[in-house]
């Protein structure tokens, strides 16, 4: 068996594969030429929606009620609580799927890989206020992890799917190049496997990441706090300044959280794949 | 060309038998309303010869209590020979309020309460109930031509409640000894509340600033209702909570409200209303509910909202045993 050293693709049929290549190039640099302006836009947008919104709230006229929440102590609090509930959740995550995914693509082990993917289909099923209040009455407590422990189930689904997706996509070939050049199966994973997961890991991390701070919004349900809290006052007296700031500033954490995967996965994934 | 103007059309037909089906569907809301689910007979309350097949259709919000209530009026008018439609479990206050300015229901129990602060728009309530329930009376039939008839004596109020163990711990019993305790000891005082009443001038700031401590010093949890009457139960994440005083998990979890001695909590009275011209109409319909509305204090309601929040019963299948137990109704079938 010859082993091609060229680095892309194979010679057979070589003049048809080149046309092929340059097209895909050119859209390829047509979607990055986009992507790298969002890069750029989207930071802008969330500063114009948070400038705004704040801009819009406090140059009202507030009564005593609306005062009582929209003051910059109490939004600095909330808004530095979602962060936190947002970070601990994609910390949990990540230190569950990602090994978990690994280790369910080893041979031996993949018969399991249904069972936990299943479970975690379950967790993103259900409806994440149902498994907040479940979490309550299972454990009779309440605060910061009765509220992330059941978000972290809920969005494990993309990453632990995304992980094993990306395992399962790197060439055999590759995988026997590396085991031809001697490299243990350890090696293997840490060297050629994991390295081409990566951008599939950080893709279904950025699914994760804003699930989390969509739903860390009902948070507030188990006194952990967060933006929900806006929007829940808003919601119960009818105020809409409450609620649309709450909203807004949830929505501006979303994108902006949105964007930094988006930065990961520009440099945080291998650099011969970027 | 042809063909495309044929699509078009065919579009465009499709799109309008969309929207009108839209527009079937959502006029169906507000529009009827259902019968009766149960039937009743004459007890005290005998037919009216006035009231007699006089269509009159009664409404209610869409919690517990105000389906329980509705449906009382419905059996007590209905024995009263009237002919009832039902729409109880309107969703929402505003909602509720807008059919009855807009004659889609005649009849419904509302609080001074809520008169006074969501519909007339006051922040500040009259810590009297009588002068509150005169001042709503007044100044809705002034300004949007609704009867108020006298109040019934429960009061659905907000209350911070506590559980047995923990009120005998502390000895805390009415909202002073609670400030002192917030005032002494601020950790043995966790207090769970709702987000709203968290910030609203009638809830716990105005609470604090009447009973003279700072709120910012009382430790607070923010959670849902739910989950408040349970964790005050347990007392361990919550050692006081924000609940409502007709509650039917107030008696089934055994809790102890704090007693108001400063008189700060809006009064929460229900009263039947109407619009000036059914009121004038039918004068018998106040004749015949003031009896009603009497009987209606906070142990007769609380143990009526127990028993569909706790036990899981039907409202109407409620209501019904309840005017049938006071001798107002004979159940028939």
């Amino acid at each position: 068996m010859s082993t091609e050293t060229s680095p892309r693709g194979s010679a057979p049929g070589a003049g048809v594969a080149a046309t092929d290549v340059a097209v895909v190039d050119h859209t390829a640099a047509a979607d990055r030429r986009a992507e790298r302006m969002r890069l750029l836009a989207q930071p802008v947008l969330v500063l114009l929606l948070t400038g705004g919104v704040l801009a819009w709230a406090f140059s009202r006229d507030l009564n005593a009620t609306q005062q009582a929440s929209i003051s910059v102590a109490n939004l600095a609090t909330l808004t530095w609580q979602h962060v936190l509930i947002t970070v601990a959740v994609v910390v949990i995550v990540v230190a569950l799927a990602v090994p978990l995914g690994t280790l369910l693509t080893r041979p031996g082990w993949t018969r399991l890989a249904p069972v936990f993917v299943g479970i975690a289909n379950i967790g993103a099923a259900a409806p994440a206020i149902g498994l907040l209040v479940l979490f309550y009455l299972a454990t009779r407590t309440t605060g910061f992890w009765i509220g992330v422990l059941p978000i972290a189930f809920y969005s494990l689904l993309p990453v632990l799917r995304n992980t094993i997706l990306g395992y399962q996509q790197v060439d055999p070939t590759l995988i026997d190049a590396g085991r031809g050049q001697g490299m243990s199966a350890r090696t293997v994973l840490r060297r050629v496997e994991f390295p081409m997961a990566v951008p599939y890991i950080l893709a279904g991390l950025r699914t994760s990441l804003v699930l989390a701070v969509g739903t860390a919004t009902l948070c507030f349900l188990v006194s952990a706090g967060g933006l929900g809290v806006l929007i829940d006052t808003g919601y119960k007296l009818r105020d809409n300044v409450t609620l649309v700031v709450g909203a807004v500033l949830a929505v501006s954490l979303a994108l902006l959280v949105d964007w930094l995967g988006a930065l990961a996965e520009v440099y945080l994934g291998p650099k011969g794949l970027r | 060309m042809a063909g495309r103007r044929k699509l078009l059309l065919r579009k465009v037909a499709a799109f309008a038998m969309v929207a009108a089906t839209a527009v079937t569907l959502a006029s169906c809301g507000l529009e009827s309303g259902g019968a009766l689910p149960l039937k009743v007979g004459p007890g005290s309350i005998t037919p009216v010869p006035e009231l007699e097949g006089v269509p009159i259709t009664v409404g209610s919000k869409d919690f517990t209590e105000q389906i329980i209530l509705g449906y009382i009026i419905e059996f007590a008018l209905s024995a009263a020979g009237a002919d009832i439609r039902d729409l109880t479990n309107i969703q929402g206050s505003n909602s509720t309020r807008d059919a009855q300015v807009h004659g889609q229901i005649d009849l419904t129990y509302e609080y001074t309460g809520t008169g006074w602060i969501n519909y007339l728009g006051h922040e500040h309530p009259i810590p009297d109930p009588t002068a509150q329930f005169e001042a709503v009376r007044d100044e809705d039939l002034t300004r949007n031509g609704l009867v108020w008839t006298d109040p019934a004596p429960m009061n659905n109020t907000y209350a911070l409640a506590t559980s047995r163990a923990t009120a005998e711990a502390t000895g805390v019993r009415t909202l002073s000894e609670y400030a002192d305790l917030v005032k002494r000891d601020p950790a043995a005082a966790t207090t769970c509340v709702e987000t709203e009443f968290n910030v609203r001038q009638d809830g716990y700031p105005g609470m604090a600033a009447a009973y003279d401590f700072d709120p910012a010093k009382a430790q607070k949890q923010i959670l849902q209702t739910g989950i408040i009457y349970q964790a005050t139960a347990d007392g361990t994440q919550c050692k006081f909570g924000e609940v409502f005083t007709t509650d039917g998990r107030i008696i089934a979890l055994d809790l102890v409200l704090l007693d108001d001695d400063r008189s700060f909590f809006p009064k929460y009275n229900p009263a039947l209303i109407m619009r000036e011209g059914f009121a004038q109409a039918h004068p018998q319909v106040a004749e015949v509910m003031a009896p009603v509305s009497a009987e209606l204090t906070d142990e007769e309601i609380t143990e009526l909202n127990r028993r569909v929040d706790v036990e899981g019963k039907e409202p109407a299948d409620v209501a019904r045993e309840w005017l049938v137990d006071k001798g107002f109704v004979t159940a028939a079938d």
